[in-house]
């Protein structure tokens, strides 16, 4: 071989490098992770008014005991009354959406009913609730001559967070997604290209003075070798522009957060992307023309298409399962150290699977590349090539 | 020295190449003729090694040739093919690393190519912006730059004008120089033209080969005979020679047992002489006999 795979990869880097579409769609990346990270930041420091339509004063004054509990759930979050002068016209209110809810007194004067389009926001809900029956159970309480204090002596309970910091849920979640749609984007991007590059090779014909120039499997290790430094340094870019723009935005702390994930990111994105890269080859080899690929390359996208919509839709255990599997453990794994801890052994699993699916897959792989490249005249299935061993 | 043993390929139930035998001589162009179908690439591509043969071997220097060898050899497959968005000096650079040449001895190798084809200066233009022309010279190019240690052309001439194949006729000559050199054409002027050695295939079957020269001389002795005026017809009185067409005074005679000095003499003898000249049967000729 005597580094010939080298000029190869050499020649793949410096094409892509000079091609306008790679540094495009790699800017409009960058840009798309930036702006994700900007406006969810941005979206979570917004302070926000509910407004709440009454009629009657008891409702407006519990309204605004309402907005104290509702601040001491969430600090952006406050309630302003809003009044109406009948119950129907709160409810025009809500269903125009001019206010969010109405507190309104039931007919039968038994307390209070909340009014919402279909739905009431849960930490609205709770926070008049609450306001309300206490504001009742202090004028019962007088009423009955009850002392409240003693009544309610013994009661409270308060809240100490060992670890304030990773009560970070909205951030982590964001994260776990971005890293999911990360690694099926670009594995597809550059999976597609390096696909894209041998059928490409094919058609023009230049194949055959390749395949007489150098061992087949100096090509296929060329391409794979090339188009991965290319797709890595792609995903440390994007690793990079996604921790400075976190480390601008959110003070630091969405760094400390997600620094080791996207590091792990990294990781496995190589792991991932080596494993796969071969079966691209090959995908590009049966095809004889550019028409032909997406027939060719179907089985790789739904191996990539699979454990996408398994990581948005799977619940905990499956995930916990699936993410040691070898491939699907790219995704899944970046994802679940985002979101929490993930022991070591289950990072040493996932390691150690997509290793060895990577040492199989290449042996594989190159077995059908070199069987399959030099027939120019048609599209061959995939069966046909594993069975066809030499070149002829 | 590259020879091909009993060469056979068969695909599904169809033979293209049935026991083909051939060699070709260091120093001496060898063309590879035949029609349409007659195996010329498919035993062209079993040289290169891109081709498996059904049995039979190749041979290099009498021993079983190593891929190692091949990929010394310069090939211009029958199907062109470089990379279309490449530009012209970044391929050649490549192909000549490709065949181990450092960055700076493939450049300048590359440029020297070049410049005999005159495309020095659109050197870094892409190779889709070139003429057909002008792209078929990238590719013999491409198929010099490391400097092969034997050449396989398959139709190197298909498509070039008459300047363009003097250009690269020139340029073969000069780079294949002490080389064995294979190529085929369906231009049998310009075989005739340069080869030194004939290889003729038929229906996937070897029908003649050997050097230019021992293959006319497989055919009759012809002459054309002149005389001041009067009728060439005359000649047929002669015994031992066969008269073919007759043009007035001038004739084509074949002969059968006669020397060709009595030919002369028996001329004389008819009437005054203005030419006595062997024809050399042209290869179109021995091409059709043989590939019948």
């Amino acid at each position: 071989m005597n580094g010939l795979w080298r000029v190869v990869a050499g020649r793949e880097i410096s094409t892509q490098l000079r091609s306008k579409s790679f540094i495009i769609s790699g800017a409009v990346m960058v840009v798309g992770l930036v702006a994700t990270i900007v406006i969810a930041h941005l979206m979570s420091g917004r302070e926000q008014t509910k407004d709440v339509g009454y009629v009657d004063d008891t409702a407006a004054s519990a309204i605004e005991a309402g907005s104290e509990v509702a601040s001491s759930i969430d600090e952006n979050l406050s309630l302003e009354p809003k009044r109406y002068d009948d119950a129907s016209a709160a409810e025009d209110a809500v269903r125009d959406g001019d206010v969010d809810v109405a507190l309104l007194p039931r007919s039968d004067g038994s307390g209070y009913e909340l009014v919402g389009e279909d739905a009431v926001d849960t930490t609205i809900g709770e926070s008049l609730r609450a306001a309300v029956s206490s504001q009742a159970t202090q004028a019962n309480a007088a009423e009955q001559g009850v002392d409240l204090e003693a009544l309610s002596a013994g009661t409270v309970v308060t809240e100490r967070l060992l670890d304030p910091d990773a009560d970070n849920a909205d951030l982590r979640q964001v994260a776990s997604f971005v890293f999911v749609l990360l690694f099926y984007l670009l594995a597809l991007g550059f999976g597609m290209q390096i696909a894209a590059s041998v059928t490409q090779e094919k058609e023009s014909r230049v194949v055959e003075i390749l395949a007489a120039a150098v061992p087949i499997r100096a090509l296929l290790w060329g391409k794979v070798a090339g188009t991965s430094v290319l797709a890595i340094g792609q995903t440390v870019v994007l690793a990079a522009a996604g921790a400075i723009a976190l480390a601008v935005t959110g003070s630091g702390r969405g760094l400390t957060i997600l620094g080791p994930a996207i590091a792990w990111y990294v990781v496995f994105f190589v792991l991932g992307f080596v494993a796969l890269a071969c079966l691209w080859c090959v995908a590009g080899s049966l095809a004889s023309r550019q028409q032909d690929l997406s027939a060719t390359t179907a089985p790789l996208q739904m191996i990539l298409f699979a454990p996408y919509i398994l990581a948005v839709t799977a619940g905990e255990g499956v995930k916990t399962v699936v993410s040691m599997l070898p491939i699907i453990s790219t995704m899944m794994m970046p994802s679940r150290l985002a979101e929490g801890d993930v022991p070591w052994w289950q990072l040493a699993v996932a390691i150690g699977t997509t290793l060895a699916a990577a040492v199989l897959l290449i042996g594989l792989a190159t077995r059908v590349y070199e069987s399959t490249l030099l027939q120019t005249g048609r599209r061959i299935g995939f069966g046909e090539a594993l069975r066809s061993r030499s070149v002829d | 020295m590259l020879e091909a043993r009993g060469l056979t390929r068969v695909f599904g139930d169809t033979t293209v190449l049935d026991d083909v035998s051939l060699t070709v001589t260091p120093g001496r162009i060898t063309g590879f003729v035949g029609a349409n179908g007659a195996g010329k690439t498919t035993t062209m591509r079993i040289l290169m090694g891109v081709l498996a043969p059904t049995s039979g071997q190749v041979l290099w220097d009498g021993a079983p040739i190593t891929a190692a060898v091949r990929r010394t050899f310069g090939y211009m497959p029958e199907e062109r093919g470089l990379y279309p968005r490449m530009k012209l000096r970044d391929q050649l650079v490549f192909f000549a690393r490709l065949h181990g040449f450092d960055a700076t001895a493939a450049r300048e190798r590359a440029d020297h190519l070049l410049d005999h084809f005159g495309l020095l200066e659109r050197a870094d233009d892409l190779l889709d912006d070139l003429s057909l022309g002008n792209q078929q010279r990238v590719q013999i190019a491409a198929a010099l730059v490391h400097r092969p240690s034997a050449l396989v052309l398959d139709e190197p001439f298909s498509g070039l004008d008459p300047v363009a194949v003097d250009s690269m006729t020139d340029l073969l000559r000069t780079e294949a120089d002490g080389l064995p050199l294979l190529f085929s054409s369906h231009q049998l002027d310009l075989v005739e033209r340069l080869c030194d050695d004939l290889v003729v295939l038929a229906g996937g079957r070897l029908v003649a080969s050997g050097s230019v020269d021992e293959l006319r001389s497989r055919g009759q002795e012809r002459y054309r005979v002149t005389f001041q005026d009067g009728d060439a017809g005359r000649l047929r009185e002669v015994r031992g020679l066969a008269v073919g067409d007759v043009d007035g005074a001038s004739a084509v005679v074949t002969l059968d047992d006669l020397p060709p000095a009595e030919l002369v003499a028996a001329a004389v003898g008819i009437g005054p002489v203005v030419e006595v000249s062997r024809v050399q049967q042209p290869l179109s000729e021995i091409f059709r006999e043989v590939s019948a």
